[in-house]
């Protein structure tokens, strides 16, 4: 048997192992966004069909909008979120572990104020849900855009509650942006994917941005 | 009671099975406390859904609350998964807790409770999944029953609705996961030599979640089901009984599972391959499952925002589907069959995977076109997302589209006739072993050809114009899915029951079970496509006299279809439990990856070692041939010997054939490393 390639050492096992998580963090963050831009397209095809078949007038005879103030907001906030994370990102990197923690919980705010917006804003509509199809695809589109919201602001804090408890339990010098700890490369590697995440989360929400409230 | 602890990604140190105690298992969340999580969870919703909207105008005139059924369903499948535990993770999460994989615990109980293991949830998916398909072939039955005599009736017209409602419904849902759930959780570890899921606590809670999914449609039932069939075309679908929210809900709830399920196998396929493992090793059952799950991540949605919209416009009073307020009930079709084509290739795809691995075992040849099968169901899901309109050429669609639809739903047929002739190829001029797997995989390749054929016919628009609705076209897929899809299920289980339990089936009546089984179903479809091309339609429970006699042989051939499924089912429990005989270890010799290590012995994480890949494992009959992996030293386990030791390297069992030689010198080969 001396000419059967021998396993990889335990060393290289391990690094095997991690190096898997880590590509599957990515691979699932992508497809994670894929799923959702399938489930974000079901609504575009909504609003673009009803639109284009226009039944009877009905698709939007009085150019109804929701609050448009709260709207804007909201994709502000979101905006603001991806921002926060990116910086957060860089801080990271750089080390500055308060700066990081900052800007993390911040994402998860502006998360959760925006979900918050959004559901305030399904309290002052000038329309009935069914009124026409432009309020139909409106009153779908909310309460979906609330769960994919505070979804990325659930991940962002669960990965800035990581961080503290992994310096907890491995020591505070500890530099989460370079360190070759395992969990410090996965947690790298599911910030990567949560902020892939929040500036998909950025371009759609001025996608529906421009439909709900730009497009007449 | 002792089990051991796994701690991923804790230091640097990987994979630390590590001894700790557990509480016993029904002091801990189990099925037990899920039902009672629901029941509060339903009890909840219902009072919440009363409270909002009791005092609305409709529920007032009609009496019809769809707020609290809804809310009562929804609550009921969340009560479920907090009750079996599924939360608790995302939870701790959020306080920073780092996964942990916990193994379960070593009795039947495992069963019962939220496991990480993916083999313990194959298992539970596969008593799922028989146990819905069970459930659907009453229903089948029952409408069979119905359709004996066409003037004399056993169930009024709506509960006749209801109940092919019910069982199109129940069978499409299960068929999705037919192979998907069991077998791929499964298998695909132990085929790319992972020591587990991407996302363990992902698989578990789809199969839970897969099983509330049932529940709640299953509940349809004494809410009024639903008379819609399947397909839930509005504007029936608006209009109907409270047992549509059921439909609604259910199939929003299975269909998370399905995304979470596919989801989770992308992730493992294309990042926890064994070192080795290359993308051109790959066993082409890993191939079907990763072009499956692509159709069930990608397309499910669709569906889910699909009955949200439904949802919607039974609650909140929204109209999408409300043609008088800006709405469209083909929107609702659309959206649907956006979902509803590439669905069945998600039955299809995963049935030509199972025999593509079974084929070169029992032709002990190497699989023909291996890559273009690879290819070729790429290919089949792709397309698939290009056809849902020829579900359409009778309902609406703008006549000049018609040509567009038509031209890409034939050109579907070019992979899928790629992935039929790799088996064609396999099978010419190979010595064949006529086991029982082989047979249904046999069965398999005639009842597709059939299916196959009348689906491109009709894919014609004039023939589409002509039997649409008839059950003509219920022949057809009847044909692909059962016909195709379930033999090859069948077939792989019994060529996996010893690699799952250490048992072997008995063949007498393994080979009963086929050849019933096979005649039976032939009896049972052929003549519904005479039936529908006479212009019989489907979902209507009286019809021409004319058309009894063909209408009293199906019947009959349909309850002994059912009964075939008995002898099944006396099989695996007398082979399995009441007088089980041991598996020798590869019983069929394959040198596939999975059959070379006792996966029903071994630990819940699967390898000690990584094994080392050296080739693909349809390397029969070739002399020179690398073994497929390097496994010495890869799993130790205790009391591994007959039916159950390792293979040496070079070896694929106790009887490796002639045609396995030991391997090649360090100069001859490749890398192991990934590429």
């Amino acid at each position: 048997m001396s000419d059967v390639p021998q396993l990889l050492d335990r060393e290289a096992e391990e690094e095997y192992e991690i190096e898997s998580t880590e590509g599957g963090l990515w691979t699932g963050s992508r497809l994670f966004v894929g799923a959702v831009t399938m489930a974000w397209s079901a609504v575009a095809f909504a609003y673009f069909y009803l639109r284009a078949i226009d039944r009877s007038g009905q698709w939007d005879p009085h150019h109804l909008t929701p609050p448009p103030v709260i709207g804007t907001l909201i994709a502000l906030c979101v905006l603001l979120g991806a921002f926060m994370l990116e910086y957060g990102r860089h801080q990271l990197r750089r080390g500055l572990h308060f700066e990081w923690l900052t800007a993390a919980w911040l994402t998860a705010l502006f998360g959760a104020i925006a979900g918050g917006f959004q559901i305030w804003q399904l309290t002052r509509l000038p329309f009935y849900p069914g009124e026409y199809g432009y309020t139909s695809v409106f009153i779908g589109f909310a309460p979906l855009n609330v769960a994919m919201i505070l979804g990325g602001a659930y991940w962002a804090e669960t990965i800035a509650a990581r961080s503290i408890r992994l310096r907890a339990e491995v020591g505070p010098d500890m530099h989460l942006g370079e360190s070759e700890h395992a969990a410090a490369r996965h947690l790298r590697a599911s910030l990567a994917g949560c902020n892939f995440y929040w500036w998909f989360m950025v371009l759609a929400s001025l996608l529906f941005w421009i439909l709900f409230y730009v497009v007449d | 009671m002792t089990a051991t602890t796994m701690e991923l990604g804790a230091g640097t140190t990987g994979y630390r099975p590590t001894a700790t105690r557990l509480a016993h298992p029904w002091f801990s969340l189990n099925v037990i406390t899920a039902f009672l999580g629901a029941a509060a969870g339903y009890g909840i919703g219902h009072w919440i859904g009363n409270y909002i909207a009791s005092n609305y105008a409709v529920v007032q005139s009609t009496g019809q609350n769809n707020v609290a059924v809804v809310l009562a369903l929804f609550f009921g499948v969340l009560g479920f998964i907090v009750g079996i535990g599924g939360l608790n993770y995302p939870i701790l999460k959020m306080f920073g807790y780092q996964p942990e994989e916990r193994a379960p615990v070593e009795d039947w109980t495992k069963y019962f409770r939220f496991s990480t293991d993916h083999k313990v949830v194959g298992k539970q998916y596969l008593v799922g999944v028989i146990g819905m398909f069970f459930i659907g072939g009453l229903f089948a039955m029952a409408i069979r029953t119905e359709l004996t005599n066409p003037t004399t009736h056993f169930f009024a017209p709506d509960i006749y609705l209801q109940i092919v409602s019910e069982h199109g419904t129940i069978m499409m849902m299960m068929a999705t996961s037919l192979v998907v759930g069991p077998l791929g959780n499964f298998l695909i570890p132990l085929m790319i030599g992972s020591r587990r899921m991407a996302f363990p606590r992902l698989e578990a809670i789809s199969f839970w979640i897969f099983l509330c999914g049932l529940m709640v449609i299953l509940t349809a039932l004494p809410l009024g089901g639903f008379d819609t069939g399947w397909t839930g075309y509005a504007p029936l679908q608006t209009e109907a009984a409270p047992g549509m929210d059921a439909y609604l809900v259910g199939f929003g709830t299975i269909g998370t599972g399905m995304i979470l399920n596919g989801f989770n196998q992308i992730v493992t396929i294309v990042n926890y391959r064994a070192p080795g493992m290359r993308w051109s090793r790959l066993p082409i059952f890993v191939w079907s499952m990763l072009a499956t799950s692509f159709l069930l991540t990608l397309a499910t949605p669709v569906l889910f925002v699909a009955g949200w919209f439904g949802v919607l416009d039974r609650t909140a009073q929204t109209a999408f589907y409300v043609n008088t307020h800006g709405g469209s009930s083909y929107l609702w079709e659309n959206l649907f069959w956006f979902f509803g084509h590439p669905e069945v290739y998600i039955m299809a795809i995963p049935g030509f995977g199972l025999v593509g691995e079974m084929l070169p075992v029992f032709t002990r040849k190497p699989l023909f076109a291996y890559r273009v099968g690879a290819a070729g169901m790429f290919g089949v899901a792709l397309l698939s997302f290009f056809v849902w309109q020829h579900h359409l050429f009778v309902s609406g669609i703008n006549p000049d589209m018609r040509p567009v639809f038509m031209l890409t739903t034939e050109l579907i047929s070019i992979p899928t006739g790629f992935i039929y002739l790799i088996g064609m190829g396999t099978l010419w001029r190979a010595k064949i072993r006529f086991t029982v797997p082989m047979m249904f995989c046999l069965a398999m390749y005639f009842n597709f050809l059939i299916g196959g054929i009348t689906g491109v016919y009709n894919s014609d628009v004039p023939v589409d114009v002509t039997i649409h609705g008839s059950f003509f076209v219920m022949a057809h897929f009847h044909y692909t899915i059962m016909g195709g899809l379930l033999f090859a299920f069948f077939g792989a289980v019994y060529y996996y029951t010893p690699l799952l339990t250490g048992k072997m089936l008995n063949n007498t009546l393994a080979k009963i079970h086929f050849w019933w089984m096979f005649i039976a179903f032939n009896f049972t479809f052929f003549p519904l496509f005479i039936v529908g091309f006479l212009g019989m339609p489907r979902r209507v429970f009286e019809y021409a006299p004319r058309l009894q006699v063909l209408n009293d042989w199906a019947s009959a051939s349909a309850y002994m279809l059912g009964m075939s499924f008995l002898v099944f089912a006396v099989n695996f429990v007398w082979s399995v439990w009441v007088d089980p005989k041991p598996a020798p270890a590869n019983p069929w010799q394959s040198l596939g990856l999975e059959w070379q290590l006792p996966a029903y012995k071994m630990p819940w994480y699967n390898f000690e070692r990584l094994p080392i890949i050296l080739s693909d494992p349809y390397h029969y009959g070739e002399r020179e041939a690398l073994p497929v992996a390097h496994l010495q030293g890869v799993l130790a386990l205790a009391g591994a010997g007959a039916g159950g030791g390792l293979a040496p390297v070079g070896a694929v069992g106790p009887d490796p054939g002639p045609e396995i030689s030991p391997p090649r010198g360090e100069a001859e080969r490749e890398d192991p490393r990934p590429e």
